[in-house]
Formats: structure tokens, C-alpha cells, sequence
């Protein structure tokens, strides 16, 4: 049967495919703080089939649940049916914005895209004391998070891959755009010829970013092909970190949040965790982890449109943390040490760093 | 639905806590089932002095009230079949009380099934019916359903456990039933009544239950049977053999096949294939119990058998079990997973005419079941967008329960009558059983407001 929308001529058998068995309700961490069915998976695909049949428009009564899923997509690992509403949802959201519905926020991200380099619309760049465009054996790619939020993380991967002496570029990098697929838009094809010119200038082997996301986009996006048609690896900090020993550890109870750019959707779950095992023999899990693990609540372009249940999201992980009375909580994505320090209450005394930043402190500490 | 009562529902809950979104109407117009239903609103209550509020106003404005769970039910009992107002307890979610020393727990009806375990297991303690949702189920749902689980034939269902109940009524009295007492005879049981009651008769608010040491140990055996005429009588003689396995779970043939259609896991497509395990305290008493089970597997011609005595290793002999719903949800764009129960020396028949039902009528009913206590999941994998093809699933449906019931069976082991098992009410139940349990509803719920129209109450 072909359908008005995108969403029904690509993902008609999957909305159906759900047997509303409700098994979401355990891991949709926008269900499990709400506590309500119409934002869990489920919800949203019984909403789909209605529109399927016909009994109702995408419209703007739609926006609080198709635009509120981090697109964690835990869901899509404990369904028995095989059914990925992340990849429904985002087509659902280009839908509703071809017919002129969206969320305010997903909006203004475009359009912050359209006429600035970065999702803040800064248009000062941190310095980060680095030759920028040089010839290297590697780009590193920082993101926009590491770049303007989260710059005291970004400057620890560079002191750590200065202390590795590895020969990276730092370049002019603009915002790789991935998200606007996510929030009902498409990649911004300037920013993304600009980032490719770059990288390529640098002649670099292969691409290291610090942001999981920017790997994802880069490796999977067609705007993106050329650089793999270059012969261009790209990974993530954390990939390129694993084959080295440090020599510093540390005491502490140190657990381990995977962000879902990394693990649910790269399916990088280990790497992380050897090169923390090898700094922090104290290392212990928490109840969600892996493919399990809690999302922090800031992806999919919740955390710009539904700050609050961002937050409180962030919060519900970070019980996770007291659960297993960690010291210190590491994690690979600068969006989610963002979105997990604002949370952290002033009586949570852990810390919460990305692991380079936290194996920089060490290496620091030992000189 | 009067903007007034609405208002009235407002003051009660607080506007938060309120819902005709479009949104939430859809949510909650259906369970796990195939039925479906629009509310007219929908509330989330905070406590039980709320409830009885709400209760009042629908009693006098004679309105319906569908209290709601997690929705996981398979047959249709959370759908608002005529409307009216959700009542999710969902937010009620608090374990009120862990007492080991008197070996209960007092909970709100909100509580996930799993989240109760988490808060047993560190007191090495459990609740044991282990319904397949338990993830995410709530335990009032279970109590309205009476679930049952994969440990049923050794411990029993949801109402071996049920030892107290605190419940709204629909005049809004709040009714409280039982005792925190292991023993009590004290007048009629009114906990037993309302447990499996699916909603119909009381908003349950306050759970106790009686909770079980955990035995830490486990055995696990798979084998694999040529015939199921071989399999059934396994299972029988090791039900009567004196030893009593924490599980006893069967997969038929057509699941087996669909399995290895839909998998890499290239399992023996025999006609049967037995999973028992045996729990205790010492790998002695797991073992001697295992060995006489794997004896009698020997003795009725099974084909392989596979041993694992430690937890770590009995993951693979439960593959063919635990991977069947997920292959079978994802055969078929429309999914009923059935349920029955027929005397435990019944099953090796059952199994057959479900064989046999599914041929005539060109129907896909891939069976698992626990084995053990005789209920069994016939799963029907349809597209329900074929008229025709729903037709024939509706004619196997119908000769599906006639045989059970010849078979001296029941139409229901766990999932409950709700929507789904109304057309054969009249199968296993004479008009003097459906006078009295509609005198019952009437005695409860004169005004019929609560979750009208389940399990063919309604004249």
C-alpha cells in the first residue's frame, strides 16, 4: 500500500511488525522518567499506525512524543520484533517538517546551521594553542560540544596525543550536521564540503574524532563518501587510545556510562573499557551497561527541546552511579559529560570527565 | 465525555496528571492484544484516597473506569471496550514494605515485576511466578491477571502468593481483604475472588505478598524427541516421578523451523524439544533431581540430551525457548500469542490436534508452552490486512478451544478471558457458573463501570 508519507513507503512493514508486547517500557529512558505510554516506543508506533489508517494527520498534536526520543535506540534492542523506531522516528520528523510541523528548538538548529559554522552560533572559535590545516598523519576532529562547551576535555585529548607524540592537524572544522538528519532536516551539504576540503588538504591516513557522533556521520553519510573513497579511516578517540599503556592507574571506583552514539550505534562497547581497566583496576559497572546502558537524555535533540526531561534524564543515570558508589564516572562523548554534569546534584561527590580527560589528569598527577 | 466531569476529574488528580491528548487516547486504546479502543481521558493517580474519589464520581455519573498496568496483557484486558476513563497506576510504583522476618513484601500496584526481584535479591529472597514480561509488567497487572510464568509447575501462580489486597471499590469504599497472616480462614476469600477478577470488580491499590527463599543452584537439561508422542510421555512420567523441576517448557516442530528460517542457530527440527530445570541448595540436590529427569528423557527415546550443572552454561540449552517469541514476532505482521491449559497427561494430545488445527485451516501456530503445569502458547503469526487469511485463523481459533475443552482443559492458564476469550466463555462455563460470577459483578459493581465489558459479564 503506498502512503502519503516517507515513513510508510520505507518503514510501513515495520510500524505494523510492532506487537505492542510493550517490552520498551524497560529501557526508553524518556518513558522511564514520564512513566508515560505515549512517548514510550510503543506509544509512538500505535500514533504511526493511526496515521497509517488514515485517522490522523501529522500534525502539530503529534510534536511532544515524535519529537521527544533521544533515538537511544535501546528500544530497537530489546524488541522481539526487530522493529528500529529511531530510524522510523527520524524519518517521521522530515515528514512532519516537509509539511511545516516542528518543534521550535529542531527549527532553530537548522537554522543556526544555515547562517553560522557550529550548533551555538559561536563564531570564535576556542584556540586550543594547535596549528590548524597542517599536514598530518591524522585529523583530529573535535565536534561542536568538545569545541565550545566542553573545551577542557578537548584540550586533555590534545595533551594526551601530543604525550603519544602522534602527528595530527587540527583544522577549521565546521559542525559536521549528522544531527539535522535526527531532528527532521538534512545534512547542511556546505558545511559538509568544507569539512571533506579540509581533511583531505591535511593528507592525513585517517580521521580521530573526539565527538562519537561526528564518527557516526562520517563513516555512514554519503556526503561524507569521499573521505572513505580516499582510503580514510575514521574512528573514535577511544578506538585510537586502546593499543597504548600509560603507566599512571588510580584507587578510585571508576564506572563507565556508554554514550549511545558510541555503543548502541557503533556497537563499541570494549574499547572504552580496556583502556580504563588498564588505568583503573577499580573499575565496576553499573546496573545498565553495554547494550543495556541508561541514555543521558541529551540526544536526538532532546536536550534543546525538552531542557527539563533532559536533565531529569541525566538525573536517573546518575542514580545509577550512586548505586555502585563510583568516584568517578567516565564516558566517550562530550554531550554526555555535558549533559551529565548538569545534572550532578551538589550532594553527588563523584566526578564525572571523558576518559582522556581523566587519564591526562593521571598522567598530570604523575610527572 | 462532559466537560464537567473532566473538570471534577482535574480537582481530584490535579491538572498534571490529567491527560485527553490525542496522544495518550491512542497509547491507550490498546494492549498487547489485537483489540483495541479509544478512552475518553485518561488520569494518573497519586494514592488510593484518589481513587476512591474518582470511583464516587464514576458511580454517580456512571461512567467506565479501565484501571491499566503496564499493558503487556495479551487478551484484551486493559482496552477501554466502552470508552471512558484510564486509570494508570503506573506512578503508584513505591515497595512500601520488605519484611523478611514475617516473608512478605507490601507493595503499590505500580511496581515492575523486576524491580521487585532487584529489591529481593540482595535478602536472597524472590516472588516467583517469573511472567514472561516481567521486565516491564506491573504487579497489580499480574494480580488482575493472576499471572503465571515458566515456574508453574513448581511454584505456583501469582495467587499462591497474594496474601492481603487493599481495593478501591466502584461506590469508592476501600475494601480490605486478607491478612498479613502465612495461615488465615477468616470468612469468605475475598483476596482469592479478586485476584484474576482483571479489573472488573475493585481497583486494586495495596499488594502483600508472600515471597520464597530463592534456592541459589541450578540444573538444566535440553532433549531433543523424535515424536511428541515420546516428549509427552517424558514430561508425564517425570511429573509424577516424585521429582518436581522449577521448569518444564516445550517447543514444538513448526517453532523449531521458523527459529532456523529467521536464524543462523540450526537446531533439530524434531518434533519436540523439552528444557527442564531443577533448583535446591546443594549441586547434589539439583543433580539428583536432574539425573532422574534426564533418566526418563533416556528411557522415552530422546534423541540428543544436553547437561549443563552451572548457571554460565545453561544459557545455550534455553535458545530454542527464549529465542522463540522474537523469531515468531517478527514472522508475521499481526501476532496472538494464545494460551491454554489442559491436564498435564493431556499435553501430548493437545500438542498434536494444535498440529493438526493448524494444517485444516492453512493457519501458522508455532506452540511453546510450559510443559510442566500443562498450559501451553499456541502463537498464531498472521497478516491481519487478509481477510481471508483472519478468517481461517478465526475458524482455528474456535477449534482450538472446543478441543481443550473436550480435552477437559480450560480456555486460560495466565492471560486471563478478557476481549480475546468472550466467543468461548460458553464453552467451559454452564449458565448456572455465569449466573453466580455475574451475580458476583452486580453485588460489586451494580452500575457496571468497571472494565465493562470483559470476560462475558455482560448479558
Amino acid at each position: 500500500m503506498e502512503g502519503k508519507y516517507e515513513f510508510e513507503k520505507k518503514f510501513r512493514d515495520q510500524v505494523l511488525r510492532c506487537s505492542s508486547c510493550g517490552f520498551c517500557r524497560a529501557v526508553c529512558p524518556v518513558f522511564g522518567l514520564t512513566k508515560r505510554p505515549a512517548f514510550n516506543a510503543r506509544g509512538k508506533m500505535l500514533i504511526l499506525k493511526e496515521v497509517m489508517d488514515g485517522n490522523i494527520e501529522l500534525g502539530d498534536e503529534l510534536i511532544e512524543t515524535l519529537f521527544q526520543c533521544t533515538t537511544c535506540a535501546s528500544c530497537s534492542e530489546q524488541c522481539p520484533s526487530g522493529v528500529q523506531p529511531p530510524e522510523i522516528i527520524k524519518q517521521v520528523r522530515k515528514d512532519m517538517v516537509h509539511r511545516g510541523t516542528c518543534h521550535p528548538a529542531f527549527e532553530g538548529m537548522n537554522q543556526i546551521l544555515q547562517e553560522h559554522t557550529n550548533i551555538y552560533a559561536e563564531d570564535e572559535p576556542e584556540d586550543f594553542e594547535r596549528e590548524r590545516n597542517k599536514k598530518a598523519e591524522y585529523v583530529f576532529f573535535i565536534g561542536c560540544v568538545g569545541s565550545y562547551r566542553e573545551d577542557e576535555a578537548t584540550m586533555a585529548t590534545l595533551d594526551i596525543l601530543d604525550h603519544l607524540r602522534a602527528d595530527y592537524a587540527l583544522i577549521d572544522e565546521v559542525c559536521c550536521s549528522g544531527a539535522l538528519e535526527d531532528v527532521g532536516f538534512e545534512i547542511n551539504e556546505r558545511l559538509a564540503e568544507k569539512n571533506v576540503e579540509l581533511i583531505l588538504g591535511t593528507g592525513a591516513k585517517a580521521v580521530i574524532t573526539g565527538c562519537p557522533y561526528c564518527s557516526r556521520t562520517f563513516n555512514n553519510r554519503p556526503q561524507y563518501q569521499e573521505l572513505k573513497d580516499a582510503g580514510m579511516e575514521i574512528i573514535h578517540i577511544s578506538e585510537f587510545l586502546k593499543d597504548f599503556d600509560f603507566g599512571v592507574s588510580t584507587d578510585k571506583v571508576v564506572t563507565y556510562h556508554d554514550p549511545c552514539d558510541l555503543g548502541q550505534h557503533c556497537g563499541i562497547y570494549e574499547e572504552p573499557r580496556e583502556t580504563i581497566r588498564k588505568i583503573a583496576p577499580n573499575f565496576v559497572e553499573m546496573r545498565n551497561n553495554r547494550a543495556n546502558a541508561l541514555c543521558c537524555g541529551a540526544g536526538g535533540g532532546v536536550r534543546g527541546a525538552f531542557a527539563k526531561n533532559s536533565i531529569a534524564m541525566a538525573r536517573r543515570r546518575l542514580e545509577e552511579v550512586e548505586e555502585v558508589d563510583a568516584e568517578v564516572v567516565l564516558t566517550e562523548c562530550n554531550s554526555c559529560v555535558h549533559n551529565l554534569n548538569n545534572a550532578r546534584l551538589r550532594a553527588q561527590k563523584f566526578k564525572i570527565f571523558t576518559t582522556t580527560q581523566f587519564l591526562n589528569q593521571l598522567l598530570k598527577e604523575a610527572e | 465525555m462532559d466537560t464537567t466531569i473532566k473538570q471534577s476529574l482535574k480537582e481530584i488528580v490535579g491538572e498534571e496528571n490529567f491527560t485527553d491528548s490525542l496522544i495518550d487516547l491512542i497509547a491507550y486504546s490498546r494492549d498487547s492484544s489485537e483489540h483495541g479502543h479509544r478512552p475518553d481521558a485518561a488520569l494518573w493517580p497519586a494514592n488510593t484516597e484518589q481513587i476512591s474519589a474518582i470511583m464516587k464520581l464514576a458511580n454517580l455519573q456512571k461512567f467506565p473506569i479501565v484501571p491499566r498496568g503496564a499493558g503487556t496483557s495479551l487478551a484484551g484486558l486493559a482496552v477501554p471496550e466502552q470508552g471512558g476513563i484510564i486509570l494508570d497506576l503506573g506512578r503508584m510504583d513505591k515497595i512500601i514494605d520488605v519484611n523478611i522476618k514475617d516473608r512478605l513484601v507490601v507493595v503499590q500496584p505500580g511496581v515492575v515485576y523486576a524491580d521487585l526481584d532487584r529489591a529481593l535479591a540482595p535478602y536472597g529472597f524472590f516472588f516467583p511466578p517469573d511472567p514472561a514480561s516481567g521486565a516491564v509488567c506491573t504487579l497489580g497487572g499480574n494480580v488482575a491477571t493472576n499471572a503465571g510464568g515458566i515456574k508453574g509447575a513448581k511454584y505456583g501462580t501469582t495467587k499462591d502468593y497474594v496474601l492481603a489486597l487493599e481495593v478501591v471499590l466502584p461506590d469508592g469504599r476501600i475494601l480490605h481483604t486478607g491478612s498479613k497472616c502465612m495461615k488465615s480462614v477468616s470468612g469468605y476469600d475475598l483476596t482469592k475472588l479478586l485476584v484474576g477478577s482483571e479489573g472488573t470488580l475493585g481497583v486494586v491499590t495495596e499488594i502483600t505478598f508472600k515471597i520464597n527463599p530463592k534456592p541459589p543452584l541450578i540444573s538444566t537439561a535440553m532433549a531433543t524427541f523424535e515424536t511428541m508422542e515420546d516428549a509427552g510421555r517424558a514430561v508425564n512420567q517425570i511429573m509424577y516421578s516424585g521429582i518436581l523441576p522449577s521448569a518444564l517448557e516445550v517447543v514444538d516442530q513448526q517453532t523449531l523451523i521458523a527459529i532456523n528460517q529467521n536464524t543462523d542457530l540450526g537446531l533439530p527440527e524434531v518434533e519436540a524439544l523439552l528444557v527442564a530445570e531443577t533448583d535446591g541448595y546443594t549441586k547434589d540436590e539439583t543433580e539428583f533431581q536432574m539425573e532422574k529427569i534426564i533418566e526418563i528423557f533416556n528411557k522415552n527415546n530422546a534423541g540428543s540430551v544436553k547437561h549443563a550443572d552451572e548457571k554460565e552454561m545453561a544459557e545455550a540449552l534455553w535458545t530454542a525457548r527464549k529465542s522463540s517469541y522474537g523469531v515468531l514476532a517478527r514472522i508475521n505482521n499481526n501476532l496472538i500469542v494464545e494460551d491454554l491449559a489442559v491436564p498435564i497427561s493431556k499435553v501430548p494430545d493437545m500438542l498434536q490436534a494444535i498440529s493438526d488445527i493448524a494444517r485444516k485451516h492453512d493457519v501458522k501456530m508455532p506452540t511453546v508452552g510450559h510443559a510442566g503445569d500443562g498450559n501451553l502458547h499456541p502463537v498464531i503469526c498472521f497478516d491481519g490486512t487478509d481477510p481471508q487469511e483472519v478468517k481461517r485463523v478465526e475458524e482455528a481459533s474456535t477449534e482450538l478451544f472446543e478441543k481443550v475443552i473436550e480435552l477437559g482443559g480450560t480456555l486460560t492458564g495466565e492471560h486471563g478471558i478478557g476481549l480475546a476469550k468472550i466467543p468461548f466463555m460458553g464453552l467451559e462455563h454452564d449458565e448456572i457458573s455465569m449466573d453466580i460470577m455475574r451475580s458476583i459483578k452486580r453485588l460489586f459493581d451494580p452500575n457496571n463501570i468497571l472494565n465493562p465489558g470483559k470476560m462475558g459479564l455482560e448479558e
